[in-house]
């Protein structure tokens, strides 16, 4: 037998077979239920192999069928060979019995993708649309938004995570930096909502996160606020 | 490509008239961290955010290519305070 390629794997367990389905859920596998015993196995298992060849994109899973008997009890496998194709855990179909040019062609049919089946009724009907979590929004609403946001607290703090749970060193550094000066202030977990990440880099010119607001204005990120700490500037801002 | 301390060095003398420099790599020899330490009469006049923004520009296409940039910016007479208040 020819040198196995990379996208075929004979099955060694339950948790094997899983762990190598689990990789990817939109990929298409074969699995060949084969038996050493069974001569028409030797023949459909270099057909497989060809098969694993010409498609990398497809997982191949040989599989014992009396070794691994949980995995072929799970499949109702009764006979040898039997090939199951599936894409992700889900059964695309299923062929008894050595016939090669079945096997090939619903491969073929399968690796192609759904696209190229006949759909059985069509619509011209947009597909319903996703839930919003948020209507879209115009640039002018959305800087409208921000500024809301900036004033919602004389002192606000738009950083990656909470107080509590900052997401990032620097996010980390600017909590316990503004704490330790006694300063009061409220956050924005910008991580949760990326339009308001996005527009607060343009509106305030800055490209990174945490950005310290005072006052609704723009101060500064990490740097720039423990150099105000430093020399005094802060304290002024927040007389 | 990882940006080396030389380019760095290069693009703030440049840029302005400096009194002291430091510049640090902060990702162990990597060139993907810096810190870098400014003393320049061009800040004489500017709030700490304006220097920061001054310094972000003229390393923009530097900074672009860094995981991670820390600066801190004094004035001539900001430096030689803090070198006497140090030295007392």
């Amino acid at each position: 037998m020819s040198a196995a390629p990379g996208n075929f794997h004979e099955v060694q367990s339950p948790e094997h077979f899983q762990a190598l389905l689990s990789e990817d859920l939109n990929r298409v596998s074969l699995i060949n239920f084969w038996a050493p015993w069974a001569e028409p196995c030797k023949q459909m298992n270099e057909v497989v192999l060809e098969l694993a060849k010409k498609y990398p994109q497809i997982l191949v899973l040989q599989v014992e069928a009396e070794t691994q008997s949980d995995i072929s009890e799970s499949f109702e496998v009764e006979a040898v060979p039997t090939f199951v194709i599936l894409r992700g855990h889900t059964l695309l179909g299923r062929i008894s019995g050595a016939d090669a040019p079945a096997l090939t062609e619903a491969i073929a049919i399968h690796v192609r993708g759904p696209s190229s089946i006949n759909p059985q009724s069509h619509t011209d009907r947009a597909p319903a649309a996703a839930p919003a979590s948020a209507p879209a929004e115009s640039p002018e609403e959305l800087n409208e938004r921000l500024r809301k946001l900036m004033n919602q607290d004389k002192v606000v703090l738009f950083m990656k995570g909470s107080p509590d749970q900052p997401r990032c060193g620097f996010s980390r550094r600017i909590v316990d930096l503004l704490r330790s000066q006694g300063v009061e202030f409220s956050t924005f977990d910008i991580l949760s909502d990326e339009s308001v990440r996005q527009g607060l880099k343009v509106l305030n010119n800055w490209p990174t996160f945490p950005q310290l607001i005072i006052n609704g204005e723009f101060v500064g990120g990490l740097d720039v606020v423990k150099e105000m700490v430093d020399n005094g500037e802060l304290k002024e801002l927040l007389a | 490509m990882p940006i080396s301390a030389v380019d760095l060095e290069n693009a703030i003398r440049a840029a302005m008239p400096v009194t002291h420099l430091e510049i640090e790599d902060t990702s162990n020899g990597c060139g993907e961290n810096y810190s870098v330490f400014v003393v320049s009469q061009a800040f004489e006049g500017k709030n700490t955010l304006a220097r920061h923004r001054f310094i972000n520009e003229v390393l923009k296409n530097e900074i672009a290519q860094m995981h991670a940039f820390s600066q801190k910016t004094l004035t001539p007479a900001q430096w030689e305070a803090q070198i006497a208040k140090q030295t007392s």
